[in-house]
C-alpha cells in the first residue's frame, strides 16, 4: 500500500474518517428504524 | 408543454452545452483528455461520482418505486458506505501511486495482458450495451408521456452530450455534471415542494407521511422476516442491503472504469479519498429525499384520482383498441373507487388533526381495503393493455413524469423534464470518457503503431465520437427489441460485474494466484454465469436452479475467487507480475 503522505482533513488520521462514515451508516439506520414504527 | 416549458427546457439543455464548451480547454494528451491532469478538487469528484451513479433513470424509477412499493428501496444504497471506506483503503492508494489511466491498467501489473485485455473487454461490452439502454428507458418514458417521436428523443438524449464530451474530455464531463447536480437537485427539492403544496388546504408534510405510512408506504427499515422464517426472495431488506449492496458497490466504484475515471481526476489521494467517503455520507440522504418524493405523491393520489395507468400512451392505444368498451368499465369502476377514497382520506386527515385514535384505526383499514380495490382494477386494465398495445402494461417508472405532467405549473414542468435530460447526460457522459480511455489505454495503444501525445489525443476525440455513436444506435435498435427492456440494464450489470470484481479480489488478496489461473478462471465462470441466466433457454442446461439476477454479482465474484484458487492449485503457476 502507498505510503501515507496527504494529512486527512478535520481529523488526525484517515481512520478517524472510516469511523465517522460507519457511524453515520449507523445513525442513519437507527433514525430510519424510529421512522418507520413513528408513521406505521 | 406550453411555451414557456419548451423555452425552459431548451434554455437548460442549450446552457449546459454552451458550459460543456467553455470548460472544455485541456492539454492535447492522454492525461489531459482522460484524467483532466490529475487536477480535479474533492468536491469536484464529489459531484462527478453521484453525477455518473445517477442516471435519468434514478431519478424516474425511484419516485415510483416509493409510490408501489415504499421507502424500503434505500435499504439497497446501505452497503455503499463500508464500501467506500474499502475502496479508499486498497483501491486508491494503488491505482494513484501506479498512475494508471484505466482499472484494468493494474491487472496488466499485477498479473499479464491478456487478464487486462479480457477485463478491460467484459467492460467495455457491458458498460457500452447498457449506456445504449441508459438512452434508451427515459426516451422512451418521455416519447410515450409527450407523444414525442423516439427516434428523435434518443438522439437528443444520446447525441447533444457528444458535443462537448468529445470537445472537453475528462474535464468537460465533470464541470457539466456539478453544474446538471445542483440543477437537478434544486428542481428537485421544488417538485417535493409543490407535491405537499398541491393537497388539500389542510393537508400539511407530516399529515401526509401518516398517511403514506399508514398505507405501509413509509417502511424504510424492513428484516426481511416473515412468519419466523427468513425470506430470501424478498429483494429490498436491511440483510439484502447491507451484504448485497456493499457487493455491487465495491465492484461498481472499485472496477467500472466510469467511475474510476472519475476519481483518478482527482489531485491526490485525500482528494479521491475525500469525494469517495463524502459520497458514502451524502448518497444515503439523498436516496431517502428522491423516495420520500414517490411517498408525497402517493398521499398526493389519495386526495386526487389517480390515473388507471400513469403511462398515458398505453391508455390512448387501449380507447383506441377494440378493447375500449371492456377497458371502459374498469375505469368507471375505478374512477368510483377514486372517489371513495379521496373522501376517506379527508376524513382520515380530520382524524389525525383531532386525535381520535378509534377514527383513524377505523379510516386506516377502510383505506387500505380501497387502495387494494383500486390496485386490483389497475392490474384488470394491464390485463387488457397487453392485449391491446405493445407498449410497457408496467407504470412505476411513469409516476413522477405523469404528475409533473398533469399537476405542475407551467416553467416548472420544462424545467424537471430538462432535469431527466441532464441526469442522462451526466451518466453517459462518463461512460462515453471511460469507454475511449479503455479502448484508447488498453487497446489501441497495444495494437496500432506509436503515435504521438497529440495524435493519441485526437484519436481519443475519435473513440469518444464513435463511442457516442454506438450507443445512440443501440437506443434506437432497442426500440426493435420491445419496451420491457428497461429492467435490462440491471441485469447486464450483473451479468458481467460479479466477474469482474473476482479478478480484481484476486489481484489484491491473493498474490500467490497467477495471471494464468484468473484469466481462465474468469473465462469457465463468465459462460457459467451467463449459461445459469439464460438456463430456461438453453436446455441440456435446463437442470440448474433459477436465480434472481442481483445473485449472480455474489455468485461471479467468488466463483472466479475458487476457481482462480483451484486452478492455480492444479497448475502450479506461479505470479510473475508485482503489485
Amino acid at each position: 500500500m502507498a505510503k501515507e503522505i496527504e494529512p486527512a482533513p478535520l481529523f488526525r488520521t484517515w481512520k478517524a474518517w472510516y469511523i465517522l462514515v460507519v457511524l453515520w451508516l449507523c445513525g442513519m439506520v437507527v433514525f430510519f428504524y424510529w421512522l418507520t414504527k413513528y408513521f406505521q | 408543454m406550453n411555451l414557456l416549458d419548451w423555452l425552459v427546457l431548451l434554455c437548460t439543455l442549450a446552457g449546459i452545452i454552451i458550459f460543456g464548451l467553455y470548460k472544455s480547454r485541456t492539454t492535447r494528451n492522454l492525461e489531459g483528455y482522460f484524467l483532466s491532469n490529475r487536477s480535479m478538487p474533492w468536491w469536484i469528484v464529489l459531484l462527478s461520482i453521484m453525477g455518473t451513479q445517477a442516471s435519468a433513470i434514478t431519478f424516474l424509477s425511484a419516485p415510483g418505486q416509493a409510490f408501489a412499493d415504499g421507502m424500503r428501496f434505500v435499504q439497497y444504497y446501505f452497503g455503499l458506505p463500508l464500501a467506500m471506506v474499502v475502496i479508499c483503503i486498497t483501491f486508491v492508494p494503488l491505482f494513484n501511486r501506479l498512475k494508471v489511466f484505466t482499472a484494468y491498467e493494474f491487472l496488466e501489473k499485477r498479473f499479464d495482458t491478456k487478464t487486462r485485455l479480457l477485463t478491460s473487454f467484459l467492460f467495455l461490452l457491458q458498460r457500452g450495451l447498457s449506456t445504449g439502454i441508459s438512452i434508451y428507458a427515459p426516451s422512451l418514458i418521455l416519447s410515450s408521456l409527450f407523444g414525442w417521436e423516439i427516434l428523435y428523443t434518443n438522439m437528443v438524449m444520446g447525441g447533444l452530450l457528444i458535443v462537448y464530451t468529445v470537445s472537453g474530455g475528462a474535464r468537460a464531463v465533470a464541470y457539466t455534471q456539478q453544474l446538471q447536480f445542483l440543477i437537478i437537485f434544486a428542481a428537485m427539492f421544488l417538485a417535493g415542494y409543490m407535491v405537499v403544496h398541491l393537497m388539500p388546504p389542510d393537508i400539511g408534510f407530516v399529515d401526509a407521511l401518516h398517511i403514506s405510512g399508514k398505507l405501509g408506504k413509509f417502511n424504510v427499515i424492513t428484516t426481511g422476516v416473515e412468519d419466523g422464517k427468513f425470506n430470501w426472495d424478498d429483494r429490498y431488506n436491511i440483510w439484502s442491503g447491507v451484504i448485497g449492496g456493499f457487493f455491487l458497490s465495491l465492484s461498481y466504484f472499485g472496477t467500472d472504469q466510469s467511475q474510476v475515471g472519475r476519481y483518478l481526476t482527482a489531485q491526490n489521494n485525500r482528494e479521491s479519498r475525500l469525494g469517495l467517503l463524502l459520497n458514502g455520507i451524502v448518497k444515503i440522504p439523498m436516496q431517502f429525499f428522491i423516495l420520500l418524493i414517490g411517498v408525497l405523491i402517493f398521499a398526493f393520489y389519495q386526495f386526487n384520482g389517480a390515473p388507471i395507468s400513469f403511462n398515458s400512451g398505453l391508455v390512448d392505444d387501449v380507447r383506441a383498441s377494440g378493447f375500449a368498451q371492456k377497458a371502459g368499465q374498469v375505469e368507471r369502476q375505478y374512477a368510483s373507487i377514486n372517489l371513495q377514497k379521496q373522501a376517506a382520506a379527508s376524513q382520515f386527515a380530520a382524524a389525525v388533526t383531532k386525535g381520535r385514535q378509534d377514527s383513524v384505526a377505523q379510516l386506516t383499514q377502510k383505506l387500505r381495503a380501497l387502495n387494494d380495490s383500486s390496485a386490483a382494477f389497475r392490474e384488470q386494465y394491464k390485463a387488457i393493455g397487453k392485449q391491446a398495445s405493445r407498449r410497457d402494461t408496467n407504470d412505476t417508472n411513469y409516476v413522477f413524469l405523469s404528475f409533473v405532467k398533469q399537476h405542475l405549473p407551467g416553467g416548472l414542468r420544462g424545467l424537471l423534464i430538462a432535469i431527466i435530460f441532464l441526469a442522462s447526460w451526466g451518466s453517459i457522459a462518463a461512460a462515453l470518457n471511460s469507454l475511449a480511455a479503455s479502448t484508447v489505454c488498453d487497446f489501441h495503444q497495444r495494437f496500432a503503431t506509436k503515435n504521438t501525445p497529440e495524435q493519441e489525443y485526437k484519436i481519443s476525440k475519435w473513440y469518444t465520437f464513435g463511442w457516442g455513436v454506438f450507443c445512440v444506435l443501440v437506443a434506437e435498435f432497442a426500440n426493435q427489441l420491445g419496451q420491457s427492456l428497461i429492467e435490462a440494464v440491471n441485469v447486464l450489470g450483473s451479468l458481467f460485474y460479479g466477474v469482474i470484481l473476482g479478478i480484481f479480489l484476486l489481484a489484491f488478496y491473493l498474490k500467490k494466484v497467477s495471471g494464468t489461473a484468473a484469466f481462465w478462471s474468469a473465462v469457465i465462470v463468465e459462460l457459467f454465469v451467463v449459461i445459469l441466466f439464460f438456463n430456461e433457454r438453453l436446455e441440456p442446461f435446463s437442470f440448474l436452479p433459477d436465480v434472481s439476477f442481483l445473485w449472480l454479482n455474489a455468485i461471479g465474484a467468488l466463483g472466479v475467487v475458487l476457481v482462480g484458487l483451484l486452478l492455480q492449485t492444479f497448475t502450479r503457476g506461479t505470479s510473475s507480475a508485482q503489485p
